[in-house]
């Protein structure tokens, strides 16, 4: 095992897994809300086509665009038509981006495309891909991040400059792309079918910028991230953070379509001072076929990232336990999803720590399990 | 991951389950040898004690793993397999402590009660190892073999004694018809104990069955004191001992084992288990590795 993968992984799990396991304890309402959850998004997941339409007709009711994508492909055709010769975007943090491949893409093309999310930045200027859901480059220390900084940003920067002092370095840099930037372009922690509404949570406040500074916001997601109501949005944000280790969260960002104002004899008026144009893409990419397949209960997941903690296969491989994005044992099961890769559960124990510590009580282990089945046929 | 390892699985998935449905057994083995941990027992029961050689075996399977990529990569005639260097033979000090393993919890099982027999040289093994590499399809295919089996000695309830038998006939029972009762020993016993440990908890008991509280209460009310700690020892942050990975990767499996004994050895030196496979894995690391049976009566 890689010495620095190993002290890394084992600080992350020291500050994160007695922290979420102090918030669940503290807060009894975040498990029973869970549990609702869980029952809503089978719900979806057992009437998808119903939920996918109607929030077409709410996004469209809030003055937004909706777009469905059946792959990786139709979602970089409807990107690149919306954004047309724009050339200055901001991303947030988002595996459907990396799914389908969206950064590479829009490079490609001669975007100038960035991450917001400081993690993501460090894993963009590395040319590396995230080693965890919500914690990307837990795999860089700090004095690679120093070294990475140095050479990509700021050559004042070494490995006795500060944390503190990092995070400045990164976020001047970044504010001069936020004002220049004409597109924003994010993923969504939850889609509420019956309000068209995009939740997305976070704690830097990047996101926030990405989707109101930039004339036009696109948020990019699955049909997995859709619930019923407003309501079980929230309550998605809200479990998702709290499993994630981080409550209260500290910025909550809803958006239902474009800014608008009513404020002048309280006529509508759209744009206002935010964007434009809203745009919510949802991708399919294999989802609905695993609704259909022994993968049904693997689309319950909200991606909180617990389950990394508590396996010995991605304490032990990292990032090499699974197909990046899609790591840890969430990542077994969303790899054989997206990209129909199974190879890789085999390094699976069945520890089982991820069943126990899952908010969606997915029984990880027994999804693995048929993937290694998939594998092996 | 390589494709030599998947072939090698592959191989591997079929020569065991050719032997599984032939004789029983996953590998050639002396079952004469391996089930002579007792003549006391009788034999025509329909409640019985199920070994599944698990303890037996565990103390040669790691000579047998390293042996499947050879054997894999000639194809032997299946003759020629059944007979000399394929035929492991375990070393007498480790067989038998198993064999003492094995009759203390039959012991414990009379103490409490409990009335049962054995199937002897006659028992088959219950197919675990095909579950637990992902040959679902060959796993069921052997389970209505083995519920056959079982039906025709007109077998009621089967007593199980390691967690990967528990678990196969258990995931047996939701994936055939397989309506034979199956308990494991620990659910059926009380006994005493003493001293203090560090648990190293099977995976397949304590969290696939959700065996956890139960395990901790009767180990609690024995008389031994059993230290915790959250990132070690808990439902959520206990990890696996690395021995299923040993097929895919013995290196792999080894570094792990490895890395859950310094985890354990921080909490205290001395580490209970409860499953042959874990006490073959971490036995290297840990000086002072006892199984329940035995340091209870
Ligand atoms: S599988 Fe469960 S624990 Fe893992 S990321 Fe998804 S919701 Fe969280």
């Amino acid at each position: 095992m890689n010495y620095e993968w190993n002290v890394s992984i084992n600080k992350a799990i020291l500050n994160n897994a007695p922290k979420v396991n102090k918030i669940l304890e503290e807060n009894p309402y975040i498990r029973e809300t869970a549990k609702e959850l869980r029952n809503k998004k089978l719900d979806v997941l057992d009437n998808i086509d119903f939920y996918i339409n109607k929030t077409e007709e709410s996004v469209k009711k809030t003055g937004g665009n909706f777009h469905f994508a059946k792959d990786s492909n139709e979602a970089m055709e409807i990107v690149k038509n919306i954004i047309k010769d724009k050339k200055n975007i901001v991303l947030s943090k988002s595996n459907v981006l990396y799914e389908i491949k969206l950064r590479d893409e829009l490079s490609k093309l001669g975007k100038d495309v960035w991450e917001t999310d400081l993690g993501e930045y460090l894993v963009q200027i590395n040319n590396d891909m995230p080693s965890h859901l919500i914690a990307p480059a837990i795999h860089l220390s700090k004095e690679k991040v120093s070294e990475l900084l140095n050479k990509n940003l700021d050559k004042t920067i070494n490995e006795n400059t500060s944390v503190e002092d990092m995070v400045r370095a990164v976020r001047k840099f970044l504010m001069e792309k936020y004002l220049g930037s004409e597109v924003g372009i994010t993923g969504a922690n939850a889609i509420a079918s019956d309000t068209g509404s995009v939740l997305l949570i976070e704690n830097e406040g990047n996101i926030r910028i990405d989707t109101v500074l930039p004339e036009i916001h696109i948020a990019i997601t699955g049909i997995d991230k859709i619930v019923p109501t407003l309501k079980d949005a929230f309550n998605e944000v809200i479990v998702q953070a709290s499993y994630a280790g981080f409550y209260p969260p500290t910025y909550i960002n809803v958006t239902s379509g474009p800014s608008a104002t009513g404020d002048i004899e309280l006529k509508k008026v759209s744009p206002a001072t935010g964007p434009k144009e809203f745009h919510l893409i949802l991708i399919d990419n294999g989802r609905k076929e695993a609704i259909n397949s022994d993968l049904k209960e693997s689309l319950l997941c909200i991606r909180c990232g617990r389950c990394y903690f508590s396996c010995p296969a991605y304490k032990y491989y990292g990032k090499d336990f699974g197909d990046p994005p899609y790591t840890g044992p969430t990542g077994i099961m969303w790899s054989a999803i997206t990209a129909k890769k199974y190879d890789k559960s085999l390094l699976c124990m069945h520890s089982g720590g991820c069943r126990e510590v899952c908010p969606m009580d997915i029984n990880i282990p027994e999804e693995i399990e048929r993937i290694k089945f998939m594998e092996l046929k | 991951m390589d494709n030599d390892t998947v072939n090698r699985i592959s191989k591997m998935k079929k020569m065991i389950f050719n032997n599984l449905m032939e004789s029983y057994t996953p590998f050639p083995m002396d079952k004469k040898y391996y089930s002579s941990w007792t003549d006391k027992l009788p034999k025509n029961k329909d409640t019985i004690i199920y070994t599944s050689y698990m303890y037996q075996i565990s103390v040669v399977l790691k000579r047998y793993e390293k042996l499947f990529p050879k054997i894999s990569n000639i194809n032997m005639p299946k003759r020629l397999m059944n007979i000399s260097k394929f035929l492991i033979k375990p070393d007498e000090k480790e067989l038998k402590r198993s064999f003492s393993i094995i009759n203390n919890i039959s012991n414990l099982l009379n103490k409490n009660n409990i009335d049962f027999g054995y199937l002897y040289d006659e028992e088959p093994y219950s197919g675990a190892i095909l579950l637990e590499s992902g040959f679902l399809s060959e796993f069921k295919e052997y389970g209505n073999k083995l519920y056959e089996f079982f039906k025709n000695k007109n077998i009621k309830k089967i007593i199980t004694i390691d967690p990967h038998t528990t678990n196969a006939l258990k995931r047996l029972k939701k994936l055939i018809n397989f309506d034979i009762d199956v308990k494991n020993y620990i659910e059926l016993i009380n006994f005493n104990g003493s001293g203090e440990y560090v648990i190293h908890d099977s995976c397949l008991y304590s969290r696939a069955m959700g065996m956890y509280d139960t395990i901790r209460n009767k180990i609690n009310n024995s008389g031994i004191k059993i230290d915790e700690d959250y990132l070690t020892t808990s439902r959520d942050m206990g990890t696996c001992c690395g021995g299923p990975l040993s097929l895919v990767s013995a290196n792999d499996s080894d570094e792990i084992a490895k890395l859950r004994s310094e985890q354990l050895l921080k909490i205290n030196e001395n580490v209970l288990v409860m499953c042959p496979l874990c006490y073959q894995n971490l036995s290297p690391y840990v000086d002072n590795i006892k199984d329940l049976a035995e340091v209870v009566s």
